[in-house]
């Protein structure tokens, strides 16, 4: 390599400069408690004193531990709203697509959720949800329906959640896909229309290959942001639920970290969440990149 | 390594930060000004609801007046988050000077070197004149709590008395509850019964008897027929007491035989508190903290004692919370001052009590306060008693964790619902909760090496 122009090298310090806040956040934030998680989850610890190595004892325990596999098994049935989420999305922003009255109004009612705080939102919810007077039963009981006592029966304490978050979340889908759609060419459109394709057929051979990345990306931080879901848990059913039945892992985690004095064995389950994260993002990654081929 | 492989673990690593630790909400900080030359300053870390922050707050600033040369930092979090960034604290070693503890951590921080011995500051406080059984709780020998060292001082008591709405009854005709001496479990029941109607005639019962909480108002009637949780030695679940089962089983009766709360599924605070204070409810009960709010109450109240089960006494538990100096506090002295001062001074308790978030730590003032009948509830004399001679602390708070408590309440929907006996909950349930009891008992012989 020559030697560079003077100033090529001063622009490039500040570019350093410029890099170097994230890096050193991420060190500090994010790459130093890892490896503490996954030293600390090693080790009998209490959180508080000492940390006496053990080896896999906490993992041994934690695959013989109930609780354990119940707040699994809630994690992943509550991102049964995912998709849900994402078809609901992408079918709104194409009604807001359009050149319509009043477009921009209802975009701005699918964000407010959005940007308003989890917590407020959740107690919002937990008022809504209450078996005796709240919004949703007596939606419910102008239609002759009598609601049950969402957040204190374990059967709809689950699917209650679910509403809820996806609530809170579709609006933020909803304007990716929205920037999406936008993006397509028009002549795309124009073509197919005079070769006298339907709407379907539009949709399924054009819109929707064209706003894959965006689905991708979508699907990959709504399942790993689903399985750290832990705010509305611990705001609206504080105990976890009836038998346990809401409780998530992160919710586990956080009881027996902050609560029962077993430091290391949350660590433990920290590390184990972290691992399926990993695992299925990365099939995800797979996934995509196949069928990214199978289009070339 | 493939780019999948790498996009995949960067998408991870960035997007997740799962390990890292899950918390997104940063409790607020209200930090007063830093200490200026000469002066020392010490952090106090507490929590509450907004009248006993604004209490606390106004009582640290007298505090300062009276000390000129300490300047006092507050940090100040909501309830639920207290525990996290107190641990979180403890973990990154930056523990504030003074703070508040529940007494049931008291060991595992005294045993891991959090709190300080205060014994040697404390020496001036007039302990004959502070409840014993409230400072009893946080003091510790190594071995057992109630004896040795003193590492904090109470708060407050918190006696969760039983009220009722005056009022109801004089509408009804039903004369009042008779304060000396609790009612039967059928007494309560009954006169429940008497309580429950449709005030406004469209078919719909608008007002109940009571609507008790599971999770703090289970122990009055379980202690009251003369069963407990654990054993004296609090090393055995002792839930399978039929005395057990019969108190468990007769409070949920209260909703779904003899009907006499809102509704069959319900136990949740939110809706029966709010009946209460909205004058629907006849029996509720009241803790100081709740004084300053119910203030408000668009009816007449006062306390009685709990109906009593089979051993004809009643119960009820004596919460509390502690205030203590971290071990690794550069000013102890003056962070011991600043304990006593909140606890046991007669200045901040008077600015404390008259802002009616908590009942009188000072035996003499608590007992001018209790005399005041002109303020309500007119007989807070009760609180009192529960405080001297009838009050418990609650299983949780006796055991090196509360896994095995907490467990209790996690599955006992169905029990309340009544699609499940008492009876069988207890017999089904005790060897569940004795496999974690056992647990933290192992736990705490290893904090102690």
């Amino acid at each position: 390599m020559k030697a560079r122009s003077h100033l090529y090298r001063k622009e490039s310090y500040y570019g350093y400069l410029f890099v170097l806040a994230p890096v050193v956040g991420y060190l500090l934030f994010t790459l130093y408690p890892l490896l503490y998680t996954l030293y600390g989850s090693f080790t009998d610890w209490d959180g508080l004193g000492q940390m006496t190595f053990i080896g896999l004892d906490n993992f041994k325990d934690i695959v013989a531990d109930e609780l354990f596999y119940k707040a699994s098994f809630n994690t992943i049935f509550m991102m049964i709203g995912i998709p849900i989420e994402i078809t609901l999305a992408l079918l709104l922003a194409m009604g807001l697509n359009r050149k319509m009255f009043g477009t921009t109004t209802f975009r701005v009612i699918y964000y407010v959720p959005v940007i308003s705080s989890l917590a407020a939102v959740s107690i919002l919810w937990q008022w809504a949800y209450n078996g005796d007077y709240g919004l949703v039963n007596q939606f419910l009981a102008l239609f002759g329906f009598e609601g049950p006592n969402w957040l204190t029966d374990k059967y709809t304490v689950k699917p209650a959640l679910i509403l809820m978050m996806i609530w809170k979340n579709i609006g933020y889908s909803m304007l990716l896909y929205l920037a999406a759609l936008q993006s397509v060419p028009k002549d795309y459109y124009e073509a197919a229309a005079l070769d006298g394709a339907n709407s379907w057929k539009i949709f399924w051979n054009i819109t929707f290959p064209m706003v894959k990345p965006v689905t991708f990306f979508i699907v990959v931080t709504k399942m790993i942001g689903g399985a750290q879901i832990f705010t509305e848990v611990n705001i609206m059913t504080p105990t976890g639920g009836p038998e346990y039945s809401s409780a998530t892992v992160v919710f586990y985690v956080w009881k027996k970290a902050f609560e029962n004095l077993q430091m290391g064995y949350a660590s433990g389950m920290a590390m184990l969440l972290g691992l399926f994260i990993f695992i299925i993002t990365l099939v995800q990654f797979r996934l995509n990149e196949r069928s990214s081929k199978d289009m070339e | 390594m493939k780019k999948s492989l790498l996009a995949a673990m960067a998408a991870t690593l960035v997007i997740g930060g799962v390990v890292a630790g899950c918390s997104s909400n940063s409790p607020t900080d209200g930090s007063s000004e830093a200490g200026q030359g000469g002066t020392k300053q010490i952090s106090f870390m507490f929590r509450g609801g907004p009248e006993e922050q604004k209490a606390y707050e106004a009582t640290v600033k007298k505090f300062e007046a009276d000390h000129p040369d300490v300047k006092v930092k507050i940090i100040t979090t909501t309830g639920d988050q207290y525990a996290t960034k107190l641990k979180a604290a403890i973990t990154g070693k930056s523990v504030p000077d003074v703070f508040y503890f529940e007494p049931g951590d008291l060991r595992a921080y005294v045993n891991a070197g959090v709190l300080k011995d205060i014994s040697e500051y404390v020496k001036d406080v007039d302990f004959d004149n502070l409840w014993k059984r409230g400072v009893d709780i946080y003091r510790y020998d190594g071995n057992n709590v109630g004896q040795g060292s003193i590492y904090g001082l109470p708060k407050d008591v918190g006696p969760f008395a039983l009220g009722y709405n005056k009022d109801m009854f004089t509408a009804a005709g039903i004369p009042l509850p008779d304060k000396e001496k609790p009612y039967t479990w059928d007494e309560f029941i009954k006169v429940n019964q008497q309580l429950v109607k449709d005030t406004n005639g469209d078919g719909k019962i608008d007002q109940y008897g009571t609507g008790f909480n599971v999770n703090w108002a289970l122990q009055a009637f379980v202690w009251s027929n003369g069963a407990d949780w654990l054993d004296a030695t609090n090393t055995k679940v002792t839930i399978d007491d039929p005395k057990f089962a019969e108190a468990l089983q007769y409070f949920a009766d209260m909703q779904n035989v003899h009907k006499i709360t809102p509704s069959i599924e319900d136990a949740a605070t939110l809706d029966t508190y709010q009946r209460w204070m909205k004058g629907e409810l006849a029996f509720f009960p009241v803790g100081p903290w709740d004084l300053a709010t119910y203030e408000t109450l668009p009816f007449d109240y006062d306390l009685i004692p709990y109906p009593a089960g089979s051993t004809g006494k009643s119960a009820t538990f004596l919460g509390s919370l502690g205030i203590g100096v971290s071990s690794s506090s550069k000013n102890p002295e003056e962070a011991a001052e600043l304990v006593t001062y909140l606890t046991a001074s007669p200045e901040g308790m008077q600015q404390l009590v008259d802002a009616k978030v908590q009942i009188p730590n000072l035996i003499d003032m608590a007992e001018k306060w209790a005399a005041d009948t002109t303020t309500k509830p007119a007989n807070k004399a009760e609180f009192l008693r529960i405080v001297e001679d009838y009050g418990k602390p609650i299983p949780n708070t006796l055991t090196y964790n509360s896994e095995w408590y907490q467990l209790f309440f996690t599955d006992i929907q169905p029990v309340l619902d009544g699609k499940l006996t008492a009876a069988d909950y207890v017999k089904a349930e005790q060897p569940k909760m004795q496999k974690l009891l056992d647990k933290a008992i192992e736990q705490e012989a290893k904090s102690k090496k």
